[in-house]
């Protein structure tokens, strides 16, 4: 009895023992958890850095405890600052991490307690252990965005095309959208997104079966800017498209308007020549090559389409395709039959069988094929949109595909892939259907870089919208378009296709018309307009000649000075400033000692970067000159005309000095002066 | 040397009208007394006035219905402060299981308490059934106290359900859907019982809620009033029956 409590008191004393030790495990893990050590080594680090006794006293009295960014509206908290304690702190310019000073950004160190780290670098904002604060593990929430995408981060709340300081993702962006991602995928603010495909209902009389197998086996073989990805058609598939195509019916005008074309004599290919290079067309085509290559490649386009489309299609392409790109021009009948003569002459693909352009009988069996592959391929996406049904899209969702973890993407068979977001996007966009069969994405060959730059762009998008309060201001406000007459021109040139009018508008001309009406004299904009010149003779893509007739130009001119002008831009900067200011000849030698001449042009000598300077007095308001010479880059982020930081009197007699150029008499005048 | 020293200490404080509140009786060994501090103590007099030495013994029971007890004690005691650090709702739910993780003291070690606690009392309350079942205690005069067994572990599986629920991450919402499509099956009243149960017809806020309701207030008292009654049952059919082979005589003797 004695003997069996004594072992009984044994057993008990070591069972408590070990109940006791068991229990201290969990306190001293949490103990010797990982930020207290860093924020240990922080301290003495800041002692040792510190400039001053105080400095090093406050080190020293920091508590070892978390930190934490509340973002309030991002419902969101950031623990990041609890190990990367010295990311405001100067003393720690260039310390090791995790200690060391954020290099500074747009946001950094101003934004820190609005925007927290994961915002930009997203990661797991609570963590306060490393794997899964940074989500290196598959498991992990939210994986930090790697830095060679961290561009991803600014287009988190910067939702636009173009995003200043974030050329990747800006390039990422301007590349999906061209590529028309948004055609088969939702995303959020391109819900009115349309691709640019064109209508295909005139197809059948526009060109001919064997350019359809040839353009639909690969599109970027028949022409080097097709947007038209490649869908790795089966024969089979393609023969019945085909059939499809042209079972289709041609709206009756348009068949009329070809019909009549087709009829018309043909006209002078010499006198086309000229005209085709006097209207610029390759500052949007290309011919071999050559030209901007925003619109399609021409050096082969008489072996894709009928003398007599062509023809109807020039005279009016808006009738053809609603949202083309492509301006109406003034040609007269015969300047038409002109060009088309010399297009049909030159541009033709000599390699390329008689009959490229035949029509086929078409099979009513494989047109009804044709149809159900056309719906099963998702072409209605890009050729056929149904409007106002922009919810159902053909392919997934992009929202979130930024977020997504590792472990819920589906690898498939890409087992050499390594298991990371970008990884995965990547080979997404190289070879779309490497990952299981029966996926139906095209590929678009992309290269590298390109493919960069969209992983970029599609790591940005987020599963939320962004929060009111963190919504960048719009860059420029959205400068209305004017409806009625003027409204009519605008759409009829297609202004928008080159000029960017506040948000709106493409990226071809370096001159934005949202502030025109404060920037250029009304007679020249009239006669400009009637006939467009060269003013910046470096650029390749130059304003086509559209053959405007005089009233047009002038309802034009009227409606650029009155509705696109800048209030910030004084009509007269001279007013109210003494007589010193505007001294011309001061200005002038500014104008020489800030080597101006570098880039610019005055009488016979000066570089040709930048527009030359001979009329400026006739071509430019001086209030514009003033604006422009005081902050170059505000009109827009890329020019490169330094902003000299001039003071107001020397900006004030530059632009005196200026508004004195009057063509190259006047230009001699001032420099006999000297 | 210390205790005759301590005497009239110890005489005074059991004079004291506090003490004698508290303990109401003497502190004398004898049998009476005994008696009278269990009959005078809300928390002992569920329990048997004797119990047989034999009883004590683990091969008589294997301490498995003292286990569920010990697991059901553990899980209210890491419980009540895991409630500290929980909000129902669904933007907090799952976030407040990654603060449990990343800031709470301890909170890993609470949680996982918590949870391998709940395991082990469903584990050990099944054995304790099966150790019941193969004795024969179900049989008269226990067959009252086997019924408020059964309901104590429908209880128990509810509890262990109910809390599923609660982290609200993938696993929790996709075996709650499942579990409830589960009780929709059933006939006539399906649908109903599984609005009822999810007061909706997904797994949603309101059902978080409620699984919440059911799993830190309505089934705790439930099982608190059937435990008081399962150990008060005990003591009156005679305490725990051991294997009923060399026992079965003393079960008639130790009847009421």
């Amino acid at each position: 009895m004695k003997k069996d409590s004594l072992r009984l008191r044994l057993v008990f004393a070591i069972t408590s023992l070990l109940f006791l030790i068991v229990l201290a495990i969990s306190p001293a893990k949490n103990y010797f958890r990982e930020y207290r050590s860093v924020q240990r080594d922080f301290r003495s680090l800041g002692m040792s850095r510190a400039k001053s006794l105080k400095a090093a006293q406050a080190y020293q009295k920091r508590p070892v405890a978390i930190e934490q960014v509340w973002l309030r509206d991002l419902d969101r908290v950031d623990r990041c600052t609890t190990c990367h304690l010295g990311v405001a702190d100067p003393a720690m310019a260039d310390a090791p991490e995790p200690h060391r000073l954020h290099p500074r950004t747009a946001h950094t160190p101003g934004d820190l307690e609005r925007m927290g780290c994961t915002s930009c670098h997203a990661g797991e904002g609570l963590a306060t252990v490393r794997p899964e604060a940074h989500g290196t593990t598959a498991e992990a929430e939210s994986p930090m965005i790697p830095l060679a995408y961290l561009e991803a981060g600014c287009g988190r709340c910067h939702t636009s095309e173009k995003v200043s300081q974030a050329s990747l993702l800006s390039r990422g962006r301007a590349l999906m959208t061209r590529a028309g991602c948004y055609a088969c995928h939702a995303v959020r603010s391109h819900e009115q997104f349309r691709s640019e495909a064109p209508p295909l209902n005139t197809i059948s009389v526009k060109t001919g079966g064997e350019w359809i197998h040839r353009w639909l086996k690969d599109p970027s073989a028949v022409n080097p800017n097709a947007t038209m990805p490649n869908f790795h058609l089966e024969p089979k598939e393609i023969e019945e498209l085909t059939h499809y195509l042209f079972s289709r019916p041609v709206p009756r005008d348009l068949a009329a308007a070809i019909e009549k074309a087709s009829a018309e004599p043909a006209g002078d290919a010499a006198t086309g020549k000229k005209i085709f290079s006097e209207s610029r067309c390759i500052s949007c085509h290309t011919v071999e090559g050559k030209g901007n290559g925003s619109a399609p490649e021409l050096s082969k386009v008489a072996s894709s389409a009928t003398p007599g489309w062509l023809l109807a299609f020039l005279r009016d392409p808006q009738a053809f395709d609603p949202v083309t790109r492509m301006p109406r021009y003034h040609f007269s009948d015969q300047e038409s039959r002109d060009l088309v003569a010399y297009v049909t002459a030159e541009f033709r693909d000599f390699d390329a069988p008689k009959e490229i352009l035949e029509p086929i009988r078409v099979n009513q069996t494989l047109a009804e094929n044709g149809k159900k592959a056309f719906s099963r391929l998702g072409c209605f996406s890009c050729h056929d949109p149904i409007q106002g049904e922009a919810t159902e899209k053909f392919g997934p969702e992009l929202n979130g595909i930024g977020e997504k973890r590792a472990a819920s993407l589906d690898f498939g068979k890409r087992t050499d892939l390594a298991r990371n977001p970008p990884a995965w996007l990547a080979a997404k966009l190289e070879n779309p259907r490497s990952f299981a069969a029966g996926l139906r994405m095209p590929s678009y060959g992309f290269n590298a870089d390109d493919t960069h730059a969209i992983v970029t762009a599609l790591l940005s998008l987020g599963s939320q919208p962004v929060p009111e309060a963190y919504r960048p201001p719009l860059s420029g406000s959205p400068a209305p378009i004017p409806g009625g007459a003027v409204g009519a021109l605008i759409q009829r040139y297609r202004c928008l296709s080159c000029h960017q009018i506040g948000t709106q508008g493409g990226d071809i001309s370096m001159a934005p018309l949202t502030h025109e009406g404060s920037k250029v004299q009304r007679d020249w904009l009239v006669d400009y307009l009637m006939l467009s010149f060269t003013i910046r003779p470096i650029l390749e893509e130059r304003m086509p000649v559209f053959r405007i007739p005089k009233d047009e130009a002038v309802l034009l001119a009227d409606a650029i000075e009155s509705f696109y002008v800048d209030p910030s831009i004084p009509e007269d900067p001279f007013a109210g400033r003494p007589e010193p200011d505007r001294n011309p000849v001061e200005g002038q030698r500014l104008y020489v000692t800030l080597g101006c001449r570098g880039c610019h042009i005055v009488g016979a000598g000066g570089g040709y970067y930048g527009p030359p300077l001979t009329d400026t007095s006739t071509r430019l308001k001086p209030g514009w000159i003033y604006a422009w010479l005081k902050a170059p880059q505000r009109w827009r982020a890329d020019v490169r005309c330094p902003n000299y930081g001039l003071s107001d009197t020397d900006a004030l007699r530059l632009t005196a000095y200026l508004g004195t150029l009057h063509g190259e008499k006047a230009g001699a005048k001032v420099g006999g002066k000297k | 040397m210390n205790t005759i020293s301590l005497a009239p200490l110890e005489r005074w404080l059991r004079g004291t009208a506090v003490f004698r509140s508290i303990v109401r009786h003497g502190a004398s060994e004898t049998n009476r007394n005994r008696s009278l501090i269990v009959f005078e103590n809300l928390f002992l007099h569920v329990h048997p006035v004797k119990v047989r030495e034999k009883t004590l013994r683990f091969s008589h029971t294997y301490w498995l219905g003292g286990v569920t007890l010990a697991c059901a004690v553990l899980l209210v005691a890491t419980g009540v402060p895991l409630m500290f650090y929980y909000h129902p709702s669904v933007p907090q739910a799952y976030r407040d299981m990654k603060e449990l993780q990343y800031v709470v003291d301890n909170g890993v070690f609470l949680r996982n308490l918590h949870r391998w606690a709940a395991h082990l009392m469903v584990f050990t309350a099944f054995l304790h059934m099966l150790r019941v079942f193969y004795h024969g205690a179900f049989r008269p005069p226990r067959q009252f106290n086997w019924v408020i067994g059964v309901v104590l572990l429908i209880v128990t599986l509810l509890l262990s359900y109910t809390g599923y629920l609660l982290p609200w991450d993938q696993l929790a919402f996709w075996g709650v859907s499942v579990g409830t499509n589960m009780a929709r099956e059933a006939p006539v009243i399906g649908e109903k019982i599984r609005f009822l149960l999810l007061g909706g017809n997904m797994v949603s806020e309101n059902a978080l809620l409620r699984f919440y309701v059911l799993h830190c207030v309505v089934l705790p008292v439930g099982l608190l009033v059937f435990l008081a009654v399962h150990f008060w049952r005990i003591r009156k059919d005679g305490g725990v029956q051991g294997p009923s082979d060399d026992a079965a005589g003393s079960i008639d003797e130790a009847g009421s």
